[in-house]
């Protein structure tokens, strides 16, 4: 990501919100370097491994129930909703709702920049939610991307992620989808500290109310893709599992600007199948 | 005002450097970040012809799914290195793989993939890919990464495409979306699926050969 197209208006701002932001980064610094040290893994730089890295998934009985439970929830509920949804308004309009629910996050992902030290993107995302909410009609339109400010997005997984926390074991909640520990605690955190809920009006409120019900309809139908690739998969859990698990470890990457390391393409991992096989082949 | 501004600067100086400090200070326990400039012109050059060949071809609105699907399955083979993606899916398995279910594994995979390609490519529908950059993984083991936009897409979309080979002869073996890499996320889906059914590789066959005939790929 790059931070050139500052000027200089944006940049101060950036440094009052760091100023602000100090306290709570201070608390966060003490305990970062202990949870970075799990983080200094060999072999980070450019390579491949041998194998894809298997899941961490403990919980995967519970879990497969769960996500069993959730998708019957999703084909009885959500699903019908969102179709009737798309089927009804014009993909321009769903677009404007997109932004608007969109601009209503701003706010957190300025907190979230600003607990990963990044004053620049929090000056940056502080003026696109001014700018939308204002010039752009309560967020309905994207005018700050048109000025040079493009979107980043930002959450507290991705900041515990860009602290060092782990993923940790992989979760599925059922109307909350996939998660792991670390994005699970993070989501509760984002929701729980979230700006506009706090000045606005959270869930007691009718703003509250129909900003939810808004923000999971959108998401349902942004995701429908995805749901839709599903029906492509041979074991469906496995493949959200996957699926959920590179974007988070993707969206973490953005924070720490850490490579990726593919697995190796050619070579078959070295793990003997369950069954039927004499002996182990040894590792390279 | 330009004193006011002077002092105000100076404070958030202050503030930034202490900022820094910290920050700083937890960064030095994280390992040193691999910034790779390590790019391959090569590698770069043919995704951003061929790519955008299949690109162009499915934001052709003038065509039909069908004739979409033909044209596709014709440039899969120039795009793509088919026969190793075949065997990257099939993980631990691709060692246990008897002649006889790879002979009828090939096939059937290939026909599923197509369609899995084609529909995520299609669920976009941008029409100018343009590539940014591209990480060496190792000799010969590209990364490209490209960004989609224009037609449907309201936010330019990031793709990555990792092609092996050298020179100016290169094939893709996986496309990423969203931080998501198909032929990985496949690998995964099926190893487990033969897993579950007691390391019958046969099982996987059967579903996909089932699934290619109600898939909801290219035919949306």
């Amino acid at each position: 990501m790059s931070h050139q197209h500052q000027s200089p208006r944006h940049e101060a701002t950036g440094r009052h919100i760091a100023a602000a932001g100090l306290a709570v980064a201070a608390s966060l610094a003490t305990f970062a370097p202990a949870l970075a040290q799990d983080q200094a893994v060999p072999g980070q730089s450019v390579g491949t491994t041998a194998s894809v890295e298997t899941a961490n998934d403990p919980w995967e009985g519970f879990n497969r129930g769960s996500f069993k439970f959730g998708m019957g929830l999703d084909r009885a509920i959500l699903s019908p909703v969102a179709h009737g949804y798309m089927a009804v308004t014009p993909r321009v309009v769903r677009n404007r709702v997109s932004s608007a629910v969109y601009n209503l996050g701003e706010p957190n992902t300025v907190m979230n920049l600003v607990l990963q030290g990044k004053p620049k993107g929090a000056a940056r995302s502080t003026t696109r939610f001014i700018v939308n909410s204002t010039v752009g009609v309560l967020g309905l339109f994207d005018v700050a991307a048109k000025m040079h400010l493009p979107r980043r997005d930002s959450d507290f997984g991705q900041t515990f992620g860009k602290w060092g926390a782990k993923a940790g074991p992989y979760v599925y909640v059922p109307l909350m989808g996939p998660l792991n520990v670390r994005d699970g605690v993070g989501r509760a955190l984002d929701i729980f500290t979230d700006p506009v809920s706090f000045y606005v009006g959270g869930l007691s409120t009718d703003f509250g109310k129909a900003r939810t019900g808004v923000t999971i309809v959108d998401l349902r139908a942004q995701t429908d893709p995805a749901f839709q690739a599903l029906k492509d998969a041979a074991d469906p859990y496995v493949t959200t599992r996957s699926a959920y698990t590179q974007y988070r470890e993707a969206f973490v990457r953005e924070a720490t600007g850490d490579a990726e390391v593919l697995p190796d393409f050619d070579s078959p991992p070295p793990e003997a199948p369950p069954q039927g096989a004499p002996a182990e082949a040894p590792k390279p | 005002m330009t004193g006011m501004t002077m002092t105000n600067t100076t404070t958030r100086r202050g503030a930034n450097a202490a900022l820094l400090a910290f920050f700083g200070a937890a960064a030095l326990a994280a390992p040193a970040f691999a910034q790779n400039s390590a790019r391959d012109a090569g590698a770069e050059a043919f995704v951003q012809t061929k790519a955008q060949r299949v690109i162009t071809v499915l934001a052709n609105k003038g065509m039909s799914d069908a004739q979409k699907a033909q044209v596709f399955h014709q440039a899969v083979d120039e795009l793509a290195d088919v026969p190793r993606i075949t065997n990257f899916v099939l993980g631990k398995y691709a060692r246990t793989i008897t002649p006889e279910q790879r002979a009828r594994f090939t096939p059937i995979f290939r026909t599923y993939a197509e369609n899995v390609y084609q529909s995520r490519i299609d669920d976009y529908r941008g029409e100018q890919l343009k590539v940014v950059g591209s990480v060496v993984n190792k000799p010969g083991d590209v990364t490209v990464k490209t960004v989609i936009s224009g037609g449907q897409i309201t936010q330019p979309l990031p793709v990555s495409w990792r092609v092996l080979g050298g020179g100016q002869t290169w094939k893709v073996v996986d496309v990423q979306f969203k931080g998501i890499w198909l032929a990985i996320t496949q690998q995964q889906d099926f190893v487990s699926t033969i897993d579950n059914a007691g390391g019958n590789i046969d099982v996987l066959i059967n579903q996909l050969q089932k699934s290619g005939s109600n898939s909801s790929g290219g035919k949306r």
